[in-house]
């Protein structure tokens, strides 16, 4: 078919520009990273594999984060699939209380969720000096290395299975268990041979996603790690700060990102072959299940009430001092009087209390936007090119997904800590900027991912429609299609704004020293030197940032845009009747 | 007038439309009516512009509208699935096209008003986001939506099909009395051939990228152009070798042998008449909808539908014995 020759000179720009920032902070960095790792004064150099196994610590943190990866998959699977039964599955008292501590890792995690159980569990946390007053000869480090990152983490890593497998659960056909209970299988018959089968996939993904997270832990293993269990990304925050470990730095990134890699093809590969829950055409939904044997129906809500005290404790202790005086959190003595609102007074007068969420919220807007923006441009591109090049647009989006946050950070640093004609011969290192780009980067494939499936999803006669009378591509983009996709754009952006407010991974190798987001404040007031009022600061930080997670989830998931829609609709319906 | 002149569609190695040539005059409702995959919809998606052909040229009152992009030419199309902006109210949809010509407001409204007027769009309805109206409001929307611009030429495809029986009933005698009033030249797209005769001044016959038959639908109906034309318009019987040999000897061997022979179920009676030969037959059975009654008969070793109007005369039973009549000169043959 003949197509019209029409050049289209703003579209050729567009096409250009977006190129170039998938060429200039996505590939290129990656790339350079593996140059300078991998080749030395014109030729191909093996040297950073003697540096690496050499180093005993470089070896102990591989290990180290294989070990954690693989305990986690036991342990975040079967607390997190408790979780989804408690919850859903099975008839126990408070459910809904239950589930809203479950899924608190949602609005509480990374280095916030850390610092929370540090308070608790820590030196000086709540839980250890009790158990002091009980047993005096006990260590007070106790809450360090390896039992303590796994504790950690088992408990901040279960969102996965509150969001995948609970919607899996939900999609079952409740029919099947009430055939198996005709054919007088017991519930436990029934929930290991029927149910859990058909969550298999589901299972799948889930381990695959956990153990990568085991892979790239950074904040459990920073913050209460110890000397002793560091893995990988700790250990390539350390080996980056000098020239001379630089390269095992950038040599663990990418075992790093080769893992990740491997594992998310296999994950791809399970996506596609979709979900096998249910072939009934008239499903029913499924109805919670009593647990029958009255002892084990006991040991349920008691574990399940021993698991919400676990995930809330932290959160309820990091509000209260939030409250507290100086006194009080330096003491972990409360008492009537600890109560003031000096901190929150403090938050909201003081510039300098207030510059990290200021600098959190400013990059995490931006970020957000961009990240936005730069996925439309490219699914539009996929969408309406008939140039095979255009999926290059699409790879580019893509291709951070398969890179650990420290690969791409330090990739940055090492691409542009000098002038580079990729980018008009500026440096990036230093500036405020390239923490920006690392941020739009990371959440540049979510983006697309989430954008791309609302195009693809709309009806192509909205387009031509529009065409027909009279509108060109541009009012019809505006017009037509991005209010069509508007929420789902909103949701991305709300979300990705919310996962970006207290990141570290990407933070702590990009920021500017005079612009400290907030990942890294709430970090360094969880060190043993961090001063009581730097605490108390960071406890505050912690309730506004749960409250501000809480908001944007709300109309990023919840009702919230509903609402919204439903206001703007009153509103025009005034308009037009008044007209 | 539209002028299709040697039009060819092809996708790669695929022709869909071939040496298409077709007039459609002003003022004329002109449908295009084929099975699913003919290339009726293709052959309107040419002339709206949305693709373009690789040969030939569409004319539109001598000038040839191929190089004019789709947004200038100024054709309303009605989409299959009415293709509504749902994020906009039924207002906002109409008043669309008018805010891309930059109206004013007052004119805007007052042409808004007026079109929901004629497609009989209550005032209440203006206000409602278009996706809480049920399928026959939607409908009406999308022609509103089209007929607001004062377009020249007026494109549905298959513009009903959503809909159930009853109300595509309905709408298609609105949509005729509506086509008529405002005498916009219409292009319709359906693989309904009921509907095709009941709305057109004029029917294209589509049959695998070519056009079979263009006529009035009286000449579609009854001097089926082709095979093809005369089995996909209405039902008809196809004669055998016997029920032809029988008619032959009673009507001197009018009938080609070497041809297939086609004859309307209505255009065969009980009754004797001028010019009719006669065929003995057995009842085997019969449906009667109310209106009619199709009886299925047994001449020979073949079987012949006939269709009786349900006016108070004689049925017939289940292995009755009957002669059926038909005149020569209504069987087409190809």
């Amino acid at each position: 078919m003949k197509e019209q020759q029409k050049i289209n000179i703003p579209g050729i720009i567009l096409k250009v520009v977006i190129a170039w920032m998938i060429l200039a902070f996505i590939v290129y960095p990656a790339v350079y990273l593996l140059g300078n790792v991998f080749y030395h004064d014109g030729q191909v150099s093996t040297e950073v594999f003697g540096k690496v196994f050499s180093s005993r610590r470089a070896m102990q943190s591989l290990w180290n984060s294989f070990v954690l990866a693989v305990t986690l998959v036991v342990t975040v699977n079967i607390v997190g699939t408790l979780c989804v039964l408690f919850t859903e599955y099975w008839e126990i008292r408070g459910a809904k209380v239950l589930k809203l501590a479950y899924m608190s890792s949602l609005v509480y995690g990374g280095v916030v969720l850390v610092s929370g159980y540090k308070y608790v569990y820590g030196e000086k946390g709540l839980l250890t000096k009790l158990l002091l007053q009980v047993f005096p000869q006990m260590n007070p480090s106790w809450f360090i290395g390896y039992g303590a990152v796994v504790f950690v983490m088992t408990f901040a890593c279960t969102q996965n299975h509150m969001m995948f497998l609970k919607n899996a659960i939900h999609s079952l056909d409740y029919h099947t268990i009430e055939a198996a209970k005709n054919m007088g299988s017991s519930g436990g018959e029934i929930l290991f041979k029927i149910v859990m089968p058909v969550l298999k996939p589901t299972f799948f993904a889930i381990t695959i996603l956990t153990f990568l997270t085991g892979l790239g832990a950074m904040a459990a293993p920073v913050i209460i790690g110890g000397e002793n269990f560091q893995t990988i990304n700790p250990m390539i925050i350390t080996f980056s700060r000098s020239t001379y470990s630089r390269e095992v730095a950038a040599f663990l990134a990418i075992i790093l990102g080769v893992a990740t890699i491997l594992l998310l093809s296999v994950f791809s590969r399970i996506e596609k072959g979709g979900n096998y829950i249910s072939v009934s055409k008239t499903k029913a939904k499924l109805t919670k299940q009593k647990i029958q044997n009255p002892l084990l129906n006991v040991l349920a809500h008691v574990t399940a009430y021993v698991m919400f005290a676990i995930y809330t404790v932290p959160i309820v202790l990091v509000v209260l001092y939030s409250f507290c005086d100086s006194l009080t959190i330096k003491t972990g003595e409360l008492t009537a009087a600890s109560f003031t609102l000096d901190n929150y007074k403090k938050l909201f007068t003081s510039a300098e209390a207030i510059e990290p969420y200021i600098v959190s919220i400013v990059y995490s807007v931006l970020a957000a936007v961009l990240a936005a923006a730069v996925s439309i441009i490219c699914v539009r591109f996929v969408q309406k090119s008939k140039s095979k090049l255009t999926v290059l647009f699409e790879y580019g989006a893509l291709i951070p997904w398969l890179l650990p946050s420290t690969l791409i950070a330090l990739g940055l640093t090492v691409a542009y800590g000098d002038k580079n004609p990729l980018i008009f011969n500026k440096v990036l290192v230093g500036t405020t900027v390239i923490l920006l780009i690392g941020y739009t980067v990371i959440k540049l494939p979510f983006s697309y991912r989430m954008i791309k499936a609302a195009f693809f999803s709309l009806d192509g006669d909205l387009e031509e429609a529009a065409k027909c009378m009279g509108a060109g591509a541009f009012t019809t983009m505006r017009k037509v299609i991005l209010p069509v996709i508007f929420p789902m754009v909103m949701s991305v952006v709300i979300l990705n704004f919310n996962g970006l407010l207290s990141d570290y991974d990407m933070s702590v190798f990009l920021y500017h020293p005079l612009l400290q987001p907030l990942g890294i404040v709430i970090k360094a007031a969880s060190d043993e030197s961090a001063s009581v009022d730097a605490r108390a600061m960071s406890f505050v930080y912690t309730v506004v940032l749960m409250i501000l997670s809480s908001i944007a989830l709300y109309f990023g998931q919840g009702s919230g845009m509903d609402k919204i829609r439903k206001i703007r609709q009153k509103r025009l319906e005034r308009r037009v009747i008044k007209n | 007038m539209i002028n299709f002149k040697n039009i060819e569609i092809k996708y790669g190695d695929f022709t869909a439309i071939e040496n298409l040539n077709l007039t459609i005059a002003d003022g004329e409702f002109f449908t295009f009516l084929g099975p699913s995959g003919c290339g009726k919809t293709t052959t309107l998606r040419a002339l709206v512009g949305f693709l373009n052909p690789t040969g030939g040229e569409i004319l539109v009152d001598g000038k040839n509208i191929l190089e004019v992009p789709v947004e200038k030419r100024g054709i309303g199309m009605v989409f299959q699935s009415y293709a509504l902006f749902p994020t906009m109210t039924v207002y906002e949809n109409l008043a669309f096209g008018l805010k891309v010509k930059k109206m004013s407001k007052s004119e805007i409204d007052q042409k808004v008003k007026n079109v929901a007027k004629v497609i009989e769009i209550k005032d209440s309805q203006l206000v409602r986001n278009v996706s809480e109206l049920s399928g026959g409001q939607q409908q009406r929307v999308a022609l509103a939506r089209a007929i607001v611009l004062e377009p020249k030429i007026l494109c549905l495809d298959e513009p009903l099909s959503n809909l159930d029986a009853k109300l595509r009933i309905g709408l298609r005698g609105e949509l005729k009395k509506l086509q008529k009033n405002l005498g916009i030249t219409t292009l319709y797209v359906t693989h309904d051939q009921e509907e095709a005769l009941m709305l057109s001044d004029k029917i294209a016959v589509f049959n695998n990228g070519y056009v079979e038959q263009v006529g009035t639908p009286q000449e579609i109906y009854n001097r089926s152009g082709s095979e093809f034309v005369c089995d996909f318009i209405g039902d008809i019987n196809k004669l055998g070798k016997g029920v032809i040999g029988e008619i032959n000897r009673q009507a001197n061997g009018r009938l080609d042998t070497a041809k297939h022979a086609y004859i309307r179920l209505e255009l065969i009676h009980f009754a004797p008449g001028e010019g009719r030969v006669s065929l003995k037959g057995e009842i085997m059975d019969y449906d009667y909808n109310g209106l009619i009654t199709k009886y299925r008969v047994r001449v020979g070793k073949e079987v012949l539908r006939v269709i009786q109007l349900n006016d108070a005369g004689a049925s017939f039973q289940h292995g009755q014995q009957i002669q059926l009549y038909l005149n020569p000169k209504d069987i087409m043959q190809f």
